[in-house]
């Protein structure tokens, strides 16, 4: 069996006269959390529906476990679960209910696993759906995926409706599955539970795959902020090359220099702050955040393959 | 195939209260109506006379042509006929648009879909599920007529007939579910076709013809289960069904989830200066339900004036009879026209009833909180909608009441009819009102109580249909506010009764009113 879970190359999708999806790539390893980001309609949970087998494609190619999932997704489904990024729930039925209906079409849940969730998830299993806030409908769609006993969970913007300390403990879980060896694929728009836990990322934009990556990786093409207060003026900052938005002024006896800067001339840059006397510095690493606007500020598309 | 199981198990659980409350208001219905035909029609002789009234040949075109009308059994497809025509049908495309579009257009079918199911389980699951309902109901039938003191062979055959319809609508429904969108669209079809068959059974028993044999309900008829027992008839439908659920299940497969065959082109990209506004707002909310409702009472109405010739025709064909009760050809029609009347205003008051159903509906989905979080009173908005649903009552029931009066007049060539049916009508408007001043009643106080206003209304309509024909006690007649009309055009309009209707609708609609100015507002 290969180590890629899901191989996607080239996936196109159209409705009607609308291209969702063109030429779209994504591969995801086994055991790995891999980050699936992208602008609202860019493509991700048409792309999710096609690879559960909901949704046929319009050309490429796309494998889940080595697998078809239009044609054999009945068999493969059994290993995965998912939770829809809107979460509908019967109306009648109460919130403990509803979670063994969803995962039972997945093969049931670890007990075990189910009471602890819903312990940690501060969630009231004998609620009626109907009573449920958006939050709370889509713990109980997260305890139903989180509890099952799957190799692969796919999440559609799982977290929308969380508050900071639950979408605290859903990171937590997150983690703990993936030790035991299973694989995810995290679609979302929030970056920083991304930042927080995946392996690898790929960003699509209008229906393609823009980057993908290792966050190293894709760290290398995104510049660090410097903020420093120093005993005399930086020199030859001008100089260094791929060196940008450069500000000075002074401040309380001191220079301030504000500029940011690519990985390969980092060090240099620092060495000729530290050369004019640091008082106080402030190095931000490249943010994902940044990473995403560099992306999608632009209007072309040119793939930044990592 | 794969996941049927587990999907029938989850369709079960949800869906239980509503396919039990179907099996049981069907097999209730043709109980009550089998034990009080049973206990009016109690010796040969009162068998006899029911075929020889008038009654029976008047209203083919509604009732059905029954063969074996001189039988108990007889009697009662006949008096069981024209809810028979709606009951069944509607039961096979509520139960099936509700299972597939409905959970589909949820969202909830997306994350069930997810799992080891295949794409095809939902559309079986649901037919298999209603095919349970069909096979219980008929089990009800057939418990109800033997207790009504009918024979074995006879009860089977028009429990099973009975069941065919039900199920070629459910089989019709699972495949409109898989071309339109949204569930409403898979009802909207279901009561096109269902009001095609209605016209076509009727026109072809009026004047005999092959029309019949195009219908579902004329394969109900043609079983003749208290005549000939024509058991080869059956498979007529069972052809039909297998057909259409193939038809069904092979579209299920090829197509996306979410995807249907026939959608809308893009809309307008901003709203109208009406649609923000709560009248225009309330009229767009209306506006599908209301047309669907209106065509479907033009059209009984339009059929029925036009088969008002061939009913004087066959009264006044039986000289001895129409001359022993003093009919003429001036008031040969009005019993049926009556009747008529009583059908135009039973379909008046499912209108109102579902129409302010929808209030219920967009507090339940979330979209009123939104609406009434701004600067727009609550009083204002429900009094928008209450008078947009109002007007649409009028307008449902003068058009009507103008088709109903143009096409007997025309069929009759008698003018005076136009007049006299337009008086009808709107005589039972005051009545209407009280339907819904107690449907906006529920919703002002208990919104999760709504169904009961569908209760209500399956009174009315049973006691109107029904309630002469098997004699009820007038304290249950009572209960009806159609009742105290005084259905015209056989008998006088009682204006005192109709002021008083028109008072309690007031006195109802003001409560309702005070009552969602206090009340919590969203209520799931």
């Amino acid at each position: 069996m290969s180590e890629d879970i899901v191989r996607i190359e080239g996936l196109v999708k159209q409705f009607g006269s609308f291209r969702a999806l063109d030429g779209l790539d994504l591969d995801v390893a086994r055991g790995e959390v891999h980050g699936f980001l992208g602008p609202n309609g860019a493509g991700k949970s048409t792309t999710i529906r096609i690879l559960l087998g909901l949704m046929r494609r319009d050309g490429g190619t796309i494998m889940l476990y080595d697998r078809d999932p239009w044609s054999e997704g009945t068999t493969l489904r059994g290993d995965l679960a998912y939770v829809p990024g809107d979460v509908s729930l019967w109306a009648g039925l109460t919130g403990g209910e509803c979670m063994d209906i969803l995962a039972g079409v997945h093969g049931g849940m670890d007990q075990k696993r189910r009471a602890e969730l819903i312990e940690r998830f501060d969630l009231d299993p004998t609620k009626r759906a109907r009573d449920y806030s958006k939050g709370n409908r889509q713990k109980v769609a997260l305890v139903a995926a989180l509890a099952s006993e799957v190799g692969l969970i796919v999440l559609d913007e799982p977290t929308s409706g969380l508050d900071p300390l639950m979408e605290q403990v859903f990171q937590g879980v997150i983690r703990e599955r993936c030790q035991e060896g299973a694989t995810v694929l995290l679609s979302s728009h929030i970056l920083s539970e991304v930042e927080a836990l995946a392996d690898r990322v790929s960003i699509i934009r209008r229906g393609k795959t823009v980057t993908s990556g290792t966050l190293a990786d894709l760290r290398r093409y995104t510049r660090t902020s410097v903020h420093a207060l120093t005993a005399a003026a930086v020199e030859s900052l001008e100089a260094v090359s791929g060196l940008e938005n450069l500000t000075t002024a002074q401040v309380d006896g001191s220079m301030e220099t504000r500029f940011t800067v690519g990985p390969d001339e980092l060090d240099h840059a620092i060495g000729l702050v530290h050369a004019a006397g640091i008082r106080s510095l402030t190095v931000e690493p490249p943010s994902l955040d940044e990473l995403f606007l560099r992306n999608f500020r632009d209007d072309d598309t040119r793939p930044v393959r990592a | 195939m794969t996941g049927t199981g587990a999907l029938v198990a989850v369709l079960w659980r949800v869906q239980r209260r509503r396919l039990l409350v179907w099996v049981l208001a069907s097999v209730g219905t043709l109980a009550l109506t089998a034990t009080a035909v049973a206990r009016l029609y109690d010796t040969p002789e009162k068998i006899a006379s029911y075929g020889a009234a008038l009654g029976s040949d008047a209203l083919i075109a509604i009732n059905g042509h029954v063969e074996g009308i001189d039988t108990l059994g007889g009697i009662i497809q006949d008096e069981f006929g024209f809810i028979a025509s709606f009951l069944m049908p509607l039961m096979g495309v509520a139960l099936v648009a509700g299972m597939t579009r409905g959970e589909e257009e949820s969202g909830r079918l997306e994350a069930l879909l997810a799992g080891r199911i295949d794409r095809r389980v939902p559309v079986v699951s649901a037919l298999l599920l209603v095919g349970a309902a069909v096979v219980t109901m008929d089990a009800g039938f057939v418990l109800s007529l033997l207790a009504a003191g009918i024979e074995l062979g006879p009860a089977g055959l028009y429990a099973l007939a009975l069941g065919m319809v039900t199920l070629v609508f459910a089989a019709l429904a699972a495949v409109c579910a898989q071309v339109v969108l949204h569930s409403r669209g898979v009802y909207a079809l279901g009561f096109a076709a269902i009001a095609f068959s209605y016209v076509l059974r009727g026109v072809g028993d009026v004047n005999d013809t092959f029309w019949v044999w195009l219908s579902p309900l004329g394969w109900l008829e043609k079983t003749a289960p208290f005549a000939d027992q024509r058991w080869w008839v059956l498979l007529i439908p069972t052809v039909v069904v297998t057909g259409l659920s193939v038809l069904a299940v092979v579209l299920a497969r090829r197509r996306d989830l979410g995807a249907a065959l026939y959608r809308r082109g893009p809309g307008e990209p901003s709203a109208s200066a009406w649609l923000v506004r709560p009248l225009g707002f309330a009229l767009h909310g209306q506006r599908g339900s209301f047309l669907g409702w209106l065509v479907g009472s033009v059209a009984l109405a339009a059929v029925m004036g036009a088969l008002a010739q061939d009913v004087v025709g066959a009264i006044l064909g039986n000289p001895s009879l129409s001359k022993a009760m003093g009919i003429t050809a001036a008031n040969a029609a009005d019993g049926f026209l009556a009747s008529t009347q009583v059908y135009l205003a039973i379909i008046a008051c499912g209108y109102v009833v579902q129409a302010l159903g929808l209030l219920r509906h967009e507090e339940a989905a979330g979209r009123l909180e939104p609406v009434l979080a701004g600067a727009l009173g609550r009083m204002r908005w429900l009094g928008a909608q209450v008078l947009v649903v109002t007007t649409g009552l009028v307008v449902v029931v003068v058009v009507s009441a103008v088709v109903f009066g143009a096409a007997t007049a025309l069929s009759t060539s008698d003018s005076g009819y136009v007049g006299q049916l337009l008086e009808s009508g709107l005589a039972y408007l005051p009545a209407e009102l009280v339907i819904a001043a107690v449907a906006v009643l529920l919703y002002g106080f208990v919104p999760r109580a709504f169904a009961l206003a569908w209760a209500a209304f399956g009174a009315v309509t049973f006691i109107g249909l029904l309630g002469s024909g098997l004699q009820l006690p007038d304290w249950v007649l009572n209960l009806s506010p159609l009742t105290h009309v005084g259905k015209p055009p056989v008998d006088d309009i009682n204006i005192t009764a109709l002021a008083w209707l028109g008072l309690v609708a007031a006195l109802l609609a003001s409560a309702a009113f005070a009552g969602f100015r206090r009340r919590r507002v969203p209520q799931g």
